[in-house]
């Protein structure tokens, strides 16, 4: 890079001519295909995507899912990849992966832990979980409060979270996407060694397992009880119920 | 009083998320219905006529936004928002986890309706788990003949994708999610045009939330009179409210619109830990003004949650005790909406930000009194100033929560200023991250 | 053009009646009216109004919430407050949010005095901060691209850059990263942003968060003035506004004119003005004494330059480059009338002759470039405008983008713009006429999806089915042997078409020289005087060359031409030189035309230039002197006339619209515009009341007889798979950033193309090179050394090289019909190494 402007301070500086500055790598453009090396997998994958839209470029956030799915995070090689395929600059995904909190920018560990930090989880100790799982997984919980930490041995991706959406669950986790709660803070650490050992996640609270809060099935209200037996009527009638 | 199970019906059934236990427990009996037997201006009337309202948030008239669909032959499109992203929300995803074909059968219903031949599901990225069950009730779907060219034989076609959205709660508006699925920044649109003139792609394009999808089955199958005998008169059917915060039980409830809404916090969901008190609550979601325990007895539907100053949102009743400091939660709450504001509009990016940076100086006792008359100002200038709402759904329950609890706010200025160790109020965490 | 019918509404706007045509938005309806609205993300140039900043709320009667001037259509009887309390509280209210962020450095910004947000904020702001906490921060002033810094705590994200990026010059390349209040613009993986339009963002930006390095800490607005006049840098001819501070150019912007440039310049016009005071500057005349220059008085330059010329008498030839109207009418004067010579040319690789000139200058033929946005189908042929013409490279996206325009392009070598196009066909270099033919004869067989290349069945298609159809061509495809064909093949589209008789639609050649088509009206061109006007068959510069190089011609007058570097054949133009006897050039930098001549006179820049230019869509425009000539340099037509007087024609030509008189006199086509007439914002000598008249009267007689096609040609368009073997066929092309502005202009160095060959995928992979691989290519003897550059959408058999490079330039294998090359891998610099060591 070549030689900084005149300070401010001392205007009026009138050098006649500028110094004529050179760019420090090549601006990137649309890449083509032979440019990018992208693996037949992901560039059929991309293709595919693309078909399932009237408009190719519906297909930035899958196709983002599937460069984040192959190397970790969006790197920038991979999106220069699915770019070439989708015929788009690089600059318009990463535009797109810079928007949405789950596609990552910056390498992120091989394990994805959410802690939702949101009013219902917090009302329930969603901080002291957060603090509990960097501590387990050794990432720094400052970091991980403000947009996510790596872990120190960079498997582990803790970040405080708004609502996930299971606030029945409170405090919550989402562990490589799957959710569990109420989390204890001691789970945190139960779950890191799961997840070191590869053994199945925190079975009796993931979110799977659950029944619905109100319970078994109360007696149908009468007026949905009367629409059941006519249907039932109806399709013992026409004969039709598979 | 108890549950109403419409949408809940039978949803702990094992299998039920599969196409055979759905069929065997009387889905797609209504598709079918529908596509052979009934006109689409019939289906349209139907759903008109119920009075069903959108359960997504704004609680518009879903017959009457389905009619504002142009006719005529042009690429229509329907797009269920699935995208369910408030705090305190979480009733899409047991209806998505446990219930898809009931999802389905509505999209394919309201698509025939509303005349459109493609449909979405946008899901937020995060319910994964809800993403793949979608993605196999779909292929199951196609595979049945519901999905795909000439439906069940007819002369309809209907397609229908799940787009995993990547994390922001922004898409969750209607006109961001329809940027969302063309593939940019999930920027909400002007509006007009609305996206029933002119939505995705430019095509008309109809939006309702999962559970607002999830009644047109029902709605189709028994009729209007009957879905008009649950609920109020302005409030017709059951709601799937969800539940959290400071209770015993909480979870997704069922329930006709218009009960108390002490039953709804209390006899099912448990109230607080016995010695406590319900203190706020937010009736309908993170973005709606905060209720106190005088409100408790309200009735939950549309229309009272909206004359009391607040409204019913996306039915989801988030509880704070006596234990919670309000301008922790308030922070908490300004958080949210900074971290989720898109950046594109002035009030809601500038405001959003500001908010925050005061509140924090509330907590850390920073600030004072003025500080607080400058918040409320700043969120009268948020309000009705921003390009969605997103900004106001922050400003709202701030300023309700100023409003409402100013004395608290006052001393908890004076309280952290006087303490070494900042935010020491509240139940859990000092909310001082 | 034929403007929609559009209805008049009347509405009221802060208690004043305002009509404005319906749709029009609040905010320049209220302008009517003269209520100013304020905004900062508004601007129509850029497509729909995103409504982003919220700066422009009014209250309207019967709307609950404040609404958005600049996106609410006006509507009758609409009732508007832009002043009331509550309108007021909220521009203020968003006038501070603004402010959260913005740092106050105004004191030491660029933009300062000139800023919008300044104004807005002294206007319609609450004159007090009550923010206390910190603002963001960025590190700052950042390079975004060799050429603007961006200082992002400056940036108010009211989305101008990233949508003209986007939605205007569609590079995408600059984006808005991150979201909510961390939003920031930037690029891919922080790479620089360069693309020929990015200039225009520093323009849109209304504050001072984009700023050119080439003005950074230059002037304050308060000692500067503005000059307006036309680019003349290109066949664009954008209208311009020099921003002058004591006599000296600091910087170059956009005057926006609808008809022109829609308010747009690439980054040669915009940068390319620190060369006015470039070392290499030619500031006074100078003659050649013992086989070097030496600065001379212009009394002696002209009596040597008048004596050389008399000399050689009718033996003289002109070639003319860079020049305007008048300066152009006066070198054929001085060929024709004073020394009897018909030999000039001011095309570089020559062209048609009178006839098939005369037909296509037809004004029914002709479109204008607003005619574009209103077209239906757009066919760019043989050209790719962003080198060539950039602003039409914008103004054709425009039309695809937002007027829903199809866009066929058939060219030898990839465009810009084929990304954008419904079909494309790609041609063999040189295959012009072929494709054209084939092209002719799938629009009459209606039949579509067949003919080859491939592409075509579509082009012919998109054509028949639109009502307007804009062609937009490249007059290079009237070079060479082959150049007649294709012109009669162009004017048989287009009367197949009904070009002539719709309204709208029409022909718009890119000519090869900024000036192009003013030069050839003017008679600077071998088969005809000012307007047409029949004379003496003289040569075409091919011709004028070998005539010098075998001394058929003695004398040479180049002005603003450097046929060395910029015509086809350098190495003969460089014997030609050698040749001739006496070489006066007219010249503004040192090149290699002033380097052999014996007499070199200075020029004025377009900067300090009075004087007329033709766009190529026949808009007579003003260049207007902005700042004074440096050094001894004086006024073009001035010299011309004082040249001409020596050589025994005393024009009596006074002044610059004296000689426009003259020249109007002459050409009866541009019969008695003047100056006033032309203005700031031109106007079309077809739109002029007897323009018709007077091109009929000319075109009488000249109808021209069509070459009859030739069966037995060789069909060069559908040749598969080029020459074989290892030779291809070569195409050349003028890129944007291959000459002398690079050079002379510090700034836009760091753009000088260095030789590649492009070549696609399957003719590399066969000849065993890799994308970068450094290869030798040669051609007629000649060869020259460049870098592989494997491209997309290339034709088999074809690759291509650029002209007028500093070296290795392909003019220097050009020296016949279109070449074949040879390209062999050519050992790295690394290999040489370690093959010594
Ligand atoms: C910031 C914001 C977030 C929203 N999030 C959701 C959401 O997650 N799910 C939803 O169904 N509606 C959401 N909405 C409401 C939608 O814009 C829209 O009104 C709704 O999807 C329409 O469906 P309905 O009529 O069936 O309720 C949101 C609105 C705003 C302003
Ligand atoms: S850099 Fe300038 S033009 Fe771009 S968004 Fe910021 S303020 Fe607007
Ligand atoms: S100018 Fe209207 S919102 Fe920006």
């Amino acid at each position: 890079m070549s030689v900084e402007q005149p300070p401010v301070g001392s205007l009026p500086v009138d050098p006649a001519l500028t110094t004529g500055r050179e760019p420090d790598r090549p601006a990137e453009e649309i890449p083509e295909l032979h440019e990018v090396d992208c693996p037949d997998e992901l560039r059929e994958e991309v293709v595919l995507l693309m078909s399932r839209y009237p408009d190719r470029h519906s297909a930035s956030i899958p196709a983002l899912w599937a460069v984040q799915r192959r190397y970790g995070w969006c790197t920038p090689a991979g999106i220069r990849q699915a770019a070439a395929v989708m015929t788009v600059t690089p600059a318009y995904l990463e535009s797109v992966a810079s928007f949405y909190d789950l596609l990552h920018t910056q390498p992120a560990g091989r394990n994805r832990v959410l802690v939702c930090t949101n009013i219902s989880c917090w009302m329930r100790g969603g901080d002291e979980l957060l603090d509990a799982f960097c501590e387990a997984a050794g990432c720094e919980s400052e970091a991980a409060g403000h947009g996510g930490a790596v872990s120190a041995d960079g498997e582990t991706f803790v970040s405080g979270f708004e609502c996930l959406g299971a606030c029945e669950l409170a405090p919550m986790a989402s562990i490589d996407e799957r959710y569990f709660g109420p989390l204890e803070p001691a789970d945190a650490a139960t779950a890191m060694e799961q997840l070191r050992d590869g053994a199945d996640l925190l079975l009796d609270k993931a979110l799977e397992k659950r029944a619905t809060a109100g319970g078994p099935e109360p007696d149908p209200d009468e007026r949905v009880a009367a629409t059941e037996t006519s249907n039932e009527e109806r399709a013992t009638r026409n004969g039709s119920n598979a | 009083m108890p549950e109403t199970r419409l949408l809940f019906r039978h949803i702990d059934e094992p299998g039920l998320n599969t196409i055979d236990v759905y069929k065997k427990l009387g889905g797609y009996r209504t598709l079918e219905r529908a596509y052979r037997e009934l006109e689409p201006e019939e289906v349209l009337v139907e759903l008109e006529s119920s009075g069903l309202r959108g359960r997504g948030g704004a609680g518009f008239s879903m017959g009457k936004k389905a009619s504002f669909l142009p006719r005529g032959d042009m690429d229509k499109y329907l797009c269920c928002n699935a995208d369910e992203s408030e705090p305190g929300a979480f009733k899409d995803r047991e209806l998505m986890q446990k219930n898809p074909h009931q999802l389905i059968e509505g999209i394919a219903i309201a698509a025939l309706a509303a005349g459109t031949t493609r449909s979405f599901i946008f899901i937020r990225g995060e319910y994964d788990l809800q993403g793949d069950i979608l993605d196999a009730a779909v292929a199951e779907a196609y595979e049945a003949g519901y999905l795909g060219e000439n439906v069940l034989g007819s002369h309809f076609n209907l397609e229908l994708v799940v787009h995993r959205g990547a994390g922001a709660y922004i898409c969750g508006e209607e006109t961001a999610l329809l940027d969302a699925l063309e593939g940019k920044r999930g920027n909400p649109r002007l509006k007009p045009p609305f996206p029933a003139v002119q939505g995705l792609y430019g095509g008309p394009t109809l939006i309702n939330n999962v559970e607002t999808l999830s009644n047109v089955p029902h709605i189709v199958a028994n009729g209007s009179d009957w879905f008009k005998s649950f609920g109020t008169e302005q409030s017709p059917g059951t709601k799937v409210v969800s539940v959290s915060g400071c209770v015993q039980r909480p979870g997704n409830y069922e329930v006709e619109l218009g009960i108390p809404t002490r039953e709804l916090i209390y006899d099912l969901a448990g109230g607080p830990e016995d010695g406590h008190e319900v203190k706020a609550f937010y009736p309908g979601g993170s973005s709606s003004p905060v209720l106190t325990a005088e409100d408790l007895d309200l009735p939950y539907s549309f229309e009272a949650m909206g004359d009391a100053g607040s409204m019913l949102g996306s039915g989801s009743i988030i509880v704070a005790d006596d234990r919670v400091s309000i301008p922790h939660m308030a922070l908490r709450t300004a958080r949210f909406y900074h971290h989720e504001s898109c950046g594109k509009c002035t009030p809601c990016r500038e405001g959003t930000n500001w908010t925050v940076k005061m509140l924090e100086r509330v907590v850390r006792g920073e600030a004072t009194p003025i500080d607080l008359d400058i918040i409320s100002s700043v969120q009268e200038n948020i309000i009705g100033h921003c390009l969605c709402v997103l900004g106001d759904s922050m400003a709202m329950p701030v300023a309700s929560m100023v409003r409402k609890f100013r004395d608290e706010f006052e001393a908890t200025i004076s309280a952290a200023s006087s303490l070494s160790r900042p935010g020491a109020a509240g139940l859990a965490g000092t909310g001082a991250r | 053009m034929s403007p929609k019918p559009q209805r008049e509404v009347t509405l009221i706007v802060d208690g004043r009646e305002v009509t404005a045509p319906e749709g029009m938005m609040l905010v320049d309806a209220a302008k009517h009216g003269d209520v100013e609205i304020p905004v900062f993300c508004y601007e129509p140039k850029l497509g729909e109004p995103v409504g982003a900043c919220r700066m422009c709320l009014v209250e309207i009667e019967g709307t609950p919430k404040l609404q958005t001037a600049c996106s609410t259509p006006v509507r009758d009887g609409m009732v508007v407050y832009s002043r009331t309390d509550q309108v007021k509280e909220a521009q203020s209210a968003v006038v501070e949010f603004l402010l959260v962020n913005h740092p106050l450095d105004c004191p030491v910004c660029d933009k300062g005095g000139e800023c919008p947000l300044q104004d807005i904020a002294m206007g319609w702001g609450p004159g007090r901060s009550r923010f206390t906490d910190p603002k963001r921060h960025f590190q700052k002033p950042l390079p975004l691209s060799p050429l603007v810094a961006i200082d992002r705590e400056r940036c108010i994200l009211c989305y101008r850059c990233v949508r003209f990026s986007q939605e205007v010059a569609e590079d995408s390349q600059l984006q808005l990263l991150d979201r909510g209040d961390a939003s920031y613009v930037g690029t891919f993986d922080d790479r620089p942003y360069i693309a020929p339009f990015h200039g225009n963002i520093t323009d849109l930006c209304p504050v001072g968060a984009l700023t050119n390095y080439t003005y950074r800490f230059r002037a304050r607005p308060w000692e500067i003035e503005q000059a307006g006049s036309v680019c003349t840098l290109c066949p664009s001819q954008c209208n311009v506004s020099f921003t002058v501070r004591d006599e000296r150019v600091k910087r170059v912007l956009a005057r926006d004119n609808a008809a022109v440039d829609d308010g747009w310049l690439c980054d040669k016009g915009r940068y390319a003005f620190e060369m006015l005071e470039s070392e290499r500057r030619i500031t006074a005349p100078m003659v050649r004494e013992g086989g070097g220059l030496r600065e001379a008085t212009w009394s002696e330059a002209i009596d040597r330059a008048a004596a050389g010329l008399r000399e050689a008498g009718r033996s003289s030839a002109a070639i003319v480059g860079d020049a305007s109207n008048e300066e152009g009418y006066l070198v054929q004067r001085i060929l024709r009338d004073a020394l009897g010579s018909p030999d000039i040319d001011s095309r570089p690789g020559g062209g048609v002759g009178r006839d098939r000139a005369i037909e296509l200058s037809r004004p029914e033929l002709s479109a204008a470039v607003p005619d574009l946005d209103e077209a239906g189908a757009i066919l760019v042929l043989g050209t790719d405008p962003l080198h060539s013409s950039p602003i039409l490279d914008l103004r054709i996206r425009k039309a695809v983008r937002r007027n829903g325009a199809s866009l066929a392009v058939a060219s030898e070598r990839p465009t810009a713009l084929d990304g954008g196009a419904t079909a494309v066909a790609r041609y063999a270099p040189g295959g012009a006429a072929a494709f054209l033919a084939e092209l002719n004869a799938a629009c009459a067989a209606e039949r579509e999806g067949e003919g080859s290349p491939a592409g075509i069945g579509e082009i012919a298609g998109l054509l028949r089915g639109a009502e307007r159809v804009v062609i937009v061509w490249g007059e290079r495809i009237a070079r060479g042997e082959a150049g007649d064909e294709a012109v009669d093949s162009l004017i048989t589209l287009a009367s197949g078409l009904g070009i002539a008789e719709t309204e709208g639609v029409g022909l718009l050649g890119v000519p090869e020289t900024a000036n192009g088509r003013g030069l050839r009206e003017v008679g600077c061109v071998p088969y005809a005087g000012p307007g047409f006007a029949e004379t003496a068959a003289g040569r075409d510069s091919e011709r004028i060359r070998a005539a010098l190089e075998y001394e058929q011609l003695t004398a040479l007058v180049l002005f603003g031409a450097d046929p060395v570097r910029d015509h086809p054949d350098s190495a003969g133009w460089d014997r030609a030189l050698r040749a001739a006897d006496f070489v006066l050039a007219f010249a503004m930098f040192e090149d290699s035309a002033a380097a052999q001549a014996d007499v070199v006179l200075p020029l004025q820049s377009h900067a300090e230039k009075e004087g007329s230019v033709t766009h190529p869509d026949g808009r007579l425009q003003r260049a207007r002197p902005s700042v004074m000539d440096p050094g001894e340099v004086r006024p073009g037509w001035q010299v011309l006339c004082e040249l001409a007087a020596a050589l025994g024609d005393e024009t009596g030509l006074g002044s610059v619209p004296d000689v426009l008189a003259a020249l109007a006199e002459a050409a009866p086509i541009y019969g008695g515009i003047s100056a006033e007439e032309i203005g700031g914002r031109g106007i079309r000598w077809q739109d002029r009341p007897g323009a018709g008249a007077a091109f009929e009267g000319l075109s009488e007689g000249a109808r021209y007889v069509m070459t009859p096609l030739d069966d037995d040609a060789p069909d060069t368009s559908t040749r598969e798979g080029g020459p074989g073997g290892n030779r291809l066929l070569l195409g050349t092309y003028r890129d944007l950033w291959a000459g002398p502005v690079t050079e002379l202009n510090p700034a836009l160095r760091f753009l000088a193309p260095t030789q590649r060959v492009e070549l696609s995928l399957a003719d590399a992979e066969r000849l065993g090179l890799a994308d970068g691989d450094p290869v030798t290519v040669r051609a007629n003897g000649a060869s020259l050394e460049a870098r592989v550059a494997i491209r997309e959408r290339m034709r088999e058999g074809a690759c291509f090289l650029i002209e007028g490079t500093a070296e290795n330039n392909a003019n220097a294998l050009l020296n016949g019909a279109t070449p074949e090359v040879t390209v062999e891998q050519r050992a790295t610099s690394n290999e040489q190494r370690e093959a010594t060591t």
